[in-house]
């Protein structure tokens, strides 16, 4: 049996962002097929959209057209899924588990009268609703959560599920906006670089990182002296740049500098899925934490579990005297 | 107009948490504020302290206990608290807490309600959406800037790739507030003093209805697929144990290594 699901497909300078091709093939899985899946476009114009039929393999591709969505906002996205949804009678809806997913979403569920099940890495349907597998505790577990009653409402992790190859939709509807600009609450002013910082992390060999758990800010010499011994620089969590213990440029991760050194030694970072994408690519990561659970160690490929306070220190000694 | 935060109490970060039944083991942890909130608090000061707002009110939603966290952002400065009282188990649902939470919210005359991006606990990430959705409000979410302009909010998102988001809300609006949007005050004494005379409204919520939005089934650590060889031994030995390994690993030497 086929069911239907809808998902939002969101635009790139480059076309149809690569997280829509992964909500597509996570709501293939979900509908038994690809030609259960519906996505929607909010459009200006539905001449925006030409050329996107064929790369958008759905069972049918929604343009919702009106002068509302020539920018887009949260509450009129959440509008164009909505409509999208009645006009498909989607059983599930699913959101990419990003800024735009973390605004939409919470808009759409709540006219359903529902919560929306998020970060979301694995889906399927119960008997009057659905099941979602996601993550909890900042990534320390993972938690099975229903969602009763449908329609459901999702936001599906980023990189859970393998982008669909781009193909051409069975159909395609336009559907005139339900919402006028007039009705909108919000409005997109403009969307600018946050302007980057002048210390280049990502050039480094190795790069010494330093998290919340070394406790405040007295104690990030010995995090400097690791690095020196190391011949490499200092990067932080963002917990760290956001305490203020160190400077904002020195934050990796999803919201800060992409790195992927020889070396990438962690001291106190738990591990949050936003610091891993940000140092993913290093050739060898080290990880020292006092928690052996702490989700650090899944992304490390050598550990020392114990007290970063009296690891680090020693592991500076030990460099020193290993030339 | 009011600023109101919305506030949850979550379990302090650096207990041990250990997954028991559809959950964590809650029998011996502390809790306190979640770390997002403080920063939702400071955005509510801040507004009151800019003209732009007559009182700040501090919402929460949990058990008997969690007043301990309303006592904080009264500290903090907040004029006022409204605790929805409910056992901590229905804090599951996000969509019963949201709705008791925008109850609240509609008879506070809030202009700009503040919520945490996520609680650091279930990490949900959606009670303040929720609220915005329910009540019909503006709603910007990651929000890492904010201004007040002719009684309109402009407040800028934090998109991915270092890109920010400026978007204007209307009033009243719900803003769920990235960390690092400002630096929370910490109490000062004379604070902690005013703050016991400070008042706080209880409400007890009835039980949540059946079907509602969201039930925990379970809760595990997650499979790894290769995880890190752990080395054993005294800090020494360990870090003695490392160094060859990173040479190797890494493929490089280090400034002490003897040409
Ligand atoms: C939209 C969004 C974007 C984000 N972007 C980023 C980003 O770019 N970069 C980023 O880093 N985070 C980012 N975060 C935040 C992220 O979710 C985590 O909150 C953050 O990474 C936690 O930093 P931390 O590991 O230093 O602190 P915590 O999570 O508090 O971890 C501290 C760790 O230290 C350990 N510890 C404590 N004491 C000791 C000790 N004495 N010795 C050894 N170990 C000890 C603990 O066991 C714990 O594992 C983002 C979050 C969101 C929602």
């Amino acid at each position: 049996m086929s069911r239907r699901v809808l998902i939002l497909a969101e635009r790139s300078e480059s076309g149809i962002t690569d997280a829509s091709y992964e909500l597509i093939e996570a709501a293939s899985r979900l509908a038994g097929g690809p030609d259960g899946v519906s996505a929607v476009l909010p459009v200006g114009d539905a001449s925006e959209a030409e050329g996107l039929r064929e790369v958008l393999p759905a069972g049918e591709l929604l343009l919702v057209e009106g002068p509302a969505h020539a920018s887009p906002t949260a509450d009129g996205t959440a509008a164009a899924v909505l409509h999208a949804r009645e006009a498909s009678g989607a059983e599930c809806v699913l959101l990419p588990h990003d800024p735009v997913g973390w605004d939409v979403a919470p808009l759409v569920a709540a006219r359903l009268g529902t919560a929306a099940a998020t970060a979301v890495s694995a889906l399927s349907w119960r008997e009057d609703g659905i099941a979602a597998k996601r993550s909890a505790f900042l990534g320390k577990f993972v938690q099975e959560v229903e969602a009763p009653g449908l329609p459901a409402v999702a936001t599906v992790e980023r990189g859970a599920f393998p982008a669909r190859e781009p193909g051409p939709a069975l159909s395609v509807r336009i559907l005139p906006s339900p919402v006028g600009p007039g009705d909108l609450r919000s409005r997109l002013v403009e969307v600018r670089d946050a302007g980057a910082g002048g210390v280049d992390l990502t050039a480094a060999d190795v790069v010494v990182a330093a998290g919340r758990g070394l406790g405040g800010p007295e104690n990030l010499d010995i995090v400097r002296e690791l690095a020196n011994a190391l011949g490499g620089v200092v990067g932080a969590s963002r917990a760290v740049t956001d305490a203020g213990w160190l400077p904002h440029e020195l934050q990796i991760g999803s919201s800060g500098a992409t790195v992927s050194p020889k070396l990438y030694v962690a001291c106190a970072i738990s591990g949050a899925i936003q610091h891993l994408v940000g140092m993913r690519g290093s050739r060898f990561v080290v990880a020292i934490n006092k928690d052996p659970d702490a989700p650090i160690f899944g992304a490390a490929d050598v550990g020392i579990v114990g007290d970063a306070l009296e690891v680090i220190p020693a592991l500076t000694e030990a460099v020193r005297n290993s030339g | 107009m009011n600023a109101v935060a919305l506030v949850k109490q979550v379990p302090d970060r650096n207990s041990a948490f250990r997954p028991a039944g559809d959950w964590i083991d809650e029998s011996s942890l502390g809790y306190g504020i979640n770390d997002y909130d403080r920063y939702a608090v400071e955005a509510a000061l801040g507004l009151k302290e800019a003209g732009h707002a007559a009182e700040t009110v501090a919402v929460t939603a949990g058990p008997a206990d969690a007043g301990q966290v309303l006592r904080s952002c009264l500290a903090m400065g907040a004029d006022r608290g409204v605790h929805l009282i409910t056992d901590r188990a229905h804090l599951a649902d996000p969509f019963f807490v949201a709705r008791a939470l925008a109850n609240a919210v509609s008879g506070l005359d809030a202009g700009v309600v503040f919520a945490g991006l996520l609680a650091e606990d279930s990490g949900h990430g959606q009670v303040g959406g929720l609220v915005a959705g329910l009540l019909g409000y503006s709603f910007a979410s990651a929000a890492t800037g904010l201004h007040f302009r002719d009684g309109r909010l402009e407040a800028h998102r934090e998109l991915e790739g270092g890109r920010i988001a400026v978007v204007e809300l209307r009033l009243p609006a719900v803003v769920a507030v990235q960390t690092g949007i400002n630096t929370p005050r910490y109490a000062s004494l004379r604070g902690i003093m005013a703050s016991r005379r400070k008042p706080v409204e209880r409400i007890e919520l009835a039980a949540p209805a059946d079907g509602g939005g969201l039930r925990r089934l379970t809760l595990g650590r997650p499979e790894r697929g290769a995880s890190a060889e752990i080395l054993p031994g005294s800090p020494q030995e360990a870090a003695a144990a490392l160094v060859s390994r990173m040479r190797a690993g890494a493929g490089i030497s280090f400034p002490g290594d003897a040409a």
